[in-house]
């Protein structure tokens, strides 16, 4: 905290030094707004907001309700300070209702009432039972393992794993008589399944993983805490700006550490220079945006994203997060050729922040990523019940792929996401663009672009060894007990931590209009190279791999009678295409193995927006389609301007998808990490002692990367009203 | 003056701006009466005295002071027309210079002033197309102007309902055919021939605060201009296809066509001259009119106020004036608007009246723009010699709506800088 502090006022400092030291050079003094200008008294523009969002059901056929009860109130300050000196500042503090108004949901009470509620996948249970494995039903405490489904802590724990080494003839793991010993897998609680084991914490307040919006199969999934981190911190970490709420943070999420009610504060000059051109500088806490292109942040992407606000359906000035930036612009106007020319350096000294994906429990948790760390940070640090892990088959003999798993019971330590590693604000870790602007003889504009900072988006690297090995209690391969594998090195474990990479762009956009058409055509491109995605053909399960994104976008303002015959109507339509190069995937006995990301992906946009009643009223309907996920969103909506100073939109917001099985994918269940306790077998051939997955596939964790952002939330459809009103 | 008559018409239409003629000096006659057409009197029609009131009981009349779409408003009681005393409107004199010595008489390699001083001639098949190029050229803002803050309301004609509000700031410059402000002719480098740049910012209302707009219009009139447009709420710079001038501009009842009552390409029209008329138009002195106390402005200075039905008009006085009577009929057919006439003011060559015609030949606008002589206005535009702007109305006679306008106009150069109209300059909005 005192660190975060000094950072501030570093940055506080670094600003008023650099105003103070610029302020002898030869400025404007005019006295129009949008020129600089003398000394002039703060204007202050004040906005009510309320955003209020109903959900219908989500997967499990449960519906959600409120979603949003969001009131926020912006304050916007511009003056002018004398010697061309402008500054500007917009104070914005939200408080969101819907943690106590639909606190089942969301807040203090969200999630099950007790372990029971928690029902974890355990396909294997049935078929025990159809084999009398465990004696019959009801005989003894172990037969709790026959249902489909186990409550939280229900898996399988020491006491089975004991009974198929015994059974196989391979070493004793367990204590005397079944007792804990080596292994470390947890036993239930068979007194009482209701009540998890001890260090599992309470079965209230979770979710199965991913149950909003997919179904988990014969996959895996786990239980997620869901309610604000006061109210249950398991599994919280700082993943950068969310994940360790408590409820009062989530309801009003600028009021943090990092001072976000500031949402921006800076000052800006333009300097005359002898030549004639001129220099704009623009310094303070900030967003600055590249690109031409609407929702897809191809050059976009010096500021992080608040993606928790709204998902990815708020306007990005309202979600992008401001950093303390230095901009600095050399504008030098025309030459032979060109019309424009100017530089642009960007100086981010901020201390790094990610994109904030949204803390599970809240409602907009992009791709559900945020349950999915929470989860994994609540199984490090607790262990927790996995759904449909442990395969099933004779004792000593592999699972075959194609089988049936228990739910298993691991313990802290094991699996799970260990630390995120947030860069620490230093020199070295601060970001820098350049860009070149112009514009071409013949009216052709265009950028050429260049940046290097650290990536908005987390990435899993595993830790492989440094977790305990769940059959031995050792780390890693390290034990006796691992028998021929030991002293192999560990690979393939689903332990991390979490890392934000630098990353290095190039890119480059243009846009031109064409009278033929009546359109104007946007481009937007982008090399990157230190990107690093989930690949489960790697030791570590990530790979880092160039990207190639582009967005082209065309718009063409077009007379639709029946909408208005006299104001056109905007047509828009986009086409965002990604490539990943040295893309990894392999067939395997199991199903896919490699990278879940699409080697190419295309989305498509579509915007039709009207303008009806001299523009008071403006009908909208935005289409979406990701070609590759199969999935699709519509939102319509109609803003109705009632008076200039309040305006309400009603809209919705409908998503689907085709299916969900093309989502599937390796769930590292068969990556193979501790032979050979772990080793799967097909019709190919069985593993070996050599690391490295199998295919074995579901929706979670990793589908939520091939659904994208519309397929993870295709059921948050929601019906919304927002009332804004200038003061 | 000679045309090259071989050229058809239409195809000069097209291409007009590349039109050659045998070009000549303007005799010294024809610039004195073209910039001086009160000089043995100003145009007078009897019992049209200053003070008098024109309204429904005594407009037919004066019927002969009037174009024919403020005669029926006056007629049907949209609103009474107060007379002012004659003035006359200089124009600057470099501009008349520039005309004086210019080979005027031909487009190409057109450099300053007035580029068709001569009467017009109703003998002239391309009189009307001279004329359209005397607009287009015309001093307007002079070498660059501003407008802060210039108010526009959405008005219901019918029920005085005001809408909406927006608050504009507005920049215009020339970046060629320049006359007093330095450089002269032409600020460069400017290598794609911009002729005038439009700068303009939104403050009110809330949802088009910091919403920004950048034209450039080219000096080959067959191109289209280039324009950009900065959402305050996107933080970006949008390119527009700017070939949708029919579009209502913001949802307003103007047309981007309309402003200042012919905003598009000369070879977007066929024109055609009408004749010449004496008519009232709103020419006036503001510091002599009835000025609203609605906005505050700092230094005192007060807006023309609105009258009229629905307060649609501006409440100003009006004077009978030399007008050319300029019709533009669209080269497109699919145009909505069947013609367009504009009462050109001969001294200044502004559109000081126009009538919008829909495609049944019904009149469907009426638009008025008030001018203020710059000597009595903010005292910085005294001796400028440029006819300001100071109040527009557009009415859309068949929906019964209007649009009006009220300007706080500044001649100064330095509020018009060219980076301002640079296209990086909207990305450093807020």
């Amino acid at each position: 905290m005192k660190i975060e502090r000094m950072n501030r006022k570093r940055m506080v400092v670094a600003t008023a030094l650099a105003l103070a030291g610029l302020g002898s050079l030869e400025a404007r003094a005019d006295n129009l707004p949008s020129l600089g200008g003398d000394v002039e008294p703060w204007k202050v523009d004040i906005y009510y907001e309320n955003d209020t969002r109903y959900r219908g059901q989500d997967k499990t056929g449960h519906r959600v309700g409120l979603s949003k009860f969001r009131n926020t109130l912006q304050i916007e300050a511009d003056k002018k300070v004398g010697d061309g000196w402008a500054v500007r500042s917009i104070l914005r503090g939200t408080w969101d209702g819907v943690y106590r108004l639909n606190k089942d949901e969301y807040g203090e009470d969200a999630g099950s009432k007790s372990a029971a509620d928690v029902r974890i996948p355990n396909t294997a249970g049935p078929v025990a039972q159809s084999v009398g494995l465990f004696g019959p039903a009801g005989s003894n405490p172990l037969t709790s393992h026959y249902s489909a489904t186990v409550p939280y802590g229900g898996g399988v724990g020491f006491t089975i794993v004991d009974a198929i080494q015994s059974q196989a003839g391979l070493p004793n793991l367990g204590g005397p008589a079944g007792g804990p010993g080596i292994n470390k897998f947890i036993d239930p609680n068979y007194g009482n399944l209701a009540t998890p084991p001890v260090g599992y914490g309470s079965g209230a307040g979770l979710q199965l993983l991913g149950q909003r919006w997919n179904s988990t199969g014969s996959g895996v999934a786990f239980a997620v805490p869901v309610r604000p981190c006061d109210k249950d911190k398991r599994g919280c970490r700082d993943f950068g700006g969310y994940g360790d709420r408590k409820l009062s943070e989530l309801e009003a999420p600028e009021f943090n550490d990092r001072a976000d009610f500031i949402r921006e504060l800076y000052a800006k000059k333009t300097f005359d220079l002898a030549d004639g051109s001129n220099f704009f500088l623009k310094l303070g806490r900030q967003q600055v945006v590249w690109g031409r292109t609407d929702l897809f942040r191809v050059l976009d992407v010096i500021n992080p994203v608040d993606y928790s606000r709204n998902n990815i359906y708020d306007e990005l000035q309202d979600i992008r997060i401001p950093m303390w930036i230095a901009q600095g612009e050399w504008r030098m106007g025309g030459s032979g050729s060109m019309q424009e020319r100017n530089l642009q350096v960007v100086w981010n000294f901020d201390k790094f922040r990610p994109n904030n994906l949204g803390q599970c429990g809240s409602p907009n948790v992009i791709l559900d990523a945020g349950c999915f760390f929470r989860g994994m940070a609540n199984l490090w640090d607790n262990g927790g019940t996995v759904a449909n892990f442990a395969g099933f088959s004779a004792p000593g003999t592999p699972a075959p792929v194609d089988g049936v798993w228990f739910a298993t019971n691991f313990g802290p330590n094991q699996i799970g996401i260990r630390k995120v590693h947030l860069p620490e604000w230093s020199l070295a870790n601060s970001q820098l663009g350049v860009k070149f602007e112009g514009v071409t003889q013949g009216g052709l504009n265009f950028s050429v672009n260049a940046l290097t900072y650290r990536s908005q988006l987390p990435s899993l690297r595993s830790i492989n060894q440094v977790a305990v090995n769940p059959f031995t209690g050792a780390h890693g391969n390290s034990s006796p007990f691992s028998g021929p594998a030991q002293g192999i090195p560990t690979t393939n474990l689903i332990a991390f931590d979490v890392y934000f990479p630098r990353v290095n762009l190039i890119g480059g956009s243009m846009d031109f209009q064409s009278e033929t058409l009546g359109a104007a055509f946007r481009l937007e491109g982008a090399l990157t190279e230190g990107e690093e995605f989930a690949n489960t053909a790697r030791p570590r399960l990530y790979s880092e791999n160039k990207v190639f994104r582009s967005v082209i976008g065309v718009d063409r303002p077009t007379f639709i009678p029946f909408i208005n015959p006299n104001r056109t109507t905007l047509i828009s339509a986009q086409l965002f295409y990604q490539h990943i190069f040295d893309h990894e995937l392999k067939s395997m006995p199991g199903g896919k193995v490699g990278m879940p990301d699409w080697e190419n992906n295309y989305i498509g946009t579509l915007l039709i927006k009207g303008f009806v009643m001299n523009d008071r009223v403006s009908p909208t309907l935005i289409l979406a389609r990701d070609f590759k996920a199969h999935a699709w969103a519509i939102a319509p909506s109609v803003e109705w301007s009632l008076t200039d100073d309040l305006k309400l939109t009603f809209g919705a917001n409908v998503k689907n998808r085709d299916n969900q099985s093309r989502w599937e994918f390796d769930d590292c269940r068969s990556c193979n990490p501790y032979a050979p306790y772990t080793m799967y077998t097909s019709g190919a051939g069985t593993q070996g002692f050599a690391p490295g997955s199998f295919g074995l596939s579901g929706i979670e964790p990793l589908g939520r990367f091939r659904a994208g952002p519309i397929g993870a939330a295709w059921k948050e459809n929601e019906l919304y009203v927002t009332l804004k009103y200038k003061f | 003056m000679k045309l090259n008559t071989l050229a058809l018409a239409s195809a000069l239409a097209l291409a007009s701006a590349s039109f050659s003629t045998a070009a000549s000096a303007a005799s010294e006659a024809d610039v004195d009466n073209s910039f001086f057409p009160n000089k043995k009197g100003f145009p007078a029609f009897p019992g049209l005295n200053p003070g008098l009131v024109i309204n429904k009981a005594n407009v037919e009349q004066f019927k002969g002071a009037f174009d024919p779409g403020l005669f029926d408003m006056v007629k049907d009681g949209w609103v009474e027309i107060t007379i002012g005393k004659n003035s006359d409107f200089p124009q600057p004199k470099a501009y008349i210079d520039a005309t004086r010595g210019a080979k005027n008489g031909d487009i190409e390699g057109y450099v300053a002033g007035r580029p068709f001083p001569e009467e017009p001639d109703l003998k002239d098949p391309r009189a009307g197309e001279k004329l359209a190029w005397n607009f287009k050229y015309g001093v307007n803002y002079g070498d660059s102007g501003s407008i802060y803050p210039f108010y526009w309301r959405y008005r219901n004609a019918a029920t005085g309902q005001i809408e909406r509000t927006i608050k504009f700031e507005f920049h215009f410059l020339n970046f060629m055919h320049r006359v007093e402000q330095p450089p002269i002719p032409e600020i460069t480098p400017n290598p794609a021939k911009i002729y005038r740049g439009t700068y303009a910012k939104v403050y009110e209302p809330q949802d088009l605060k910091n919403t920004q707009l950048l034209i450039h219009r080219f000096e080959d009139d067959t191109k289209l201009d280039d324009a950009y447009l900065y959402l305050g709420f996107q933080r970006r710079v949008r390119r527009l296809a700017t070939g949708q001038t029919t579009d209502a501009f913001l949802g307003s009842d103007m047309m981007i066509e309309d402003f200042e009552g012919y905003n598009g390409r000369t070879s977007d029209m066929h024109w055609a001259y009408k004749g010449t008329v004496n008519i009232l138009v709103p020419f006036f002195n503001h510091n002599e009119q009835k000025l609203t106390d609605e906005y505050k402005e700092s230094d005192g200075y007060k807006f023309v106020d609105m009258h009229g039905k629905g307060n649609c008009m501006p409440n100003v006085t009006y004077q009978l004036r030399k007008s050319y009577i300029l019709e533009a009929t669209p080269v497109n057919p699919n145009h909505p608007m069947s013609k367009k006439v504009l009462y050109l003011d001969a001294q200044t060559m502004y559109a000081g009246r126009v009538l919008v015609y829909d495609r049944k030949g019904q009149l469907w606008k009426n638009f008025t723009i008030g001018k203020s002589h710059p000597d009595h206005h903010l005292p910085k535009n005294k001796g400028s010699d440029v006819s300001l702007d100071d109040s527009f109305s557009q009415i859309d006679m068949q929906a019964m709506h209007c649009t009006t306008g009220q300007f706080k106009v500044h001649i100064d150069a330095k509020l018009n800088p060219p980076d301002l109209f640079q296209v990086q300059n909207l990305r450093g909005g807020d």
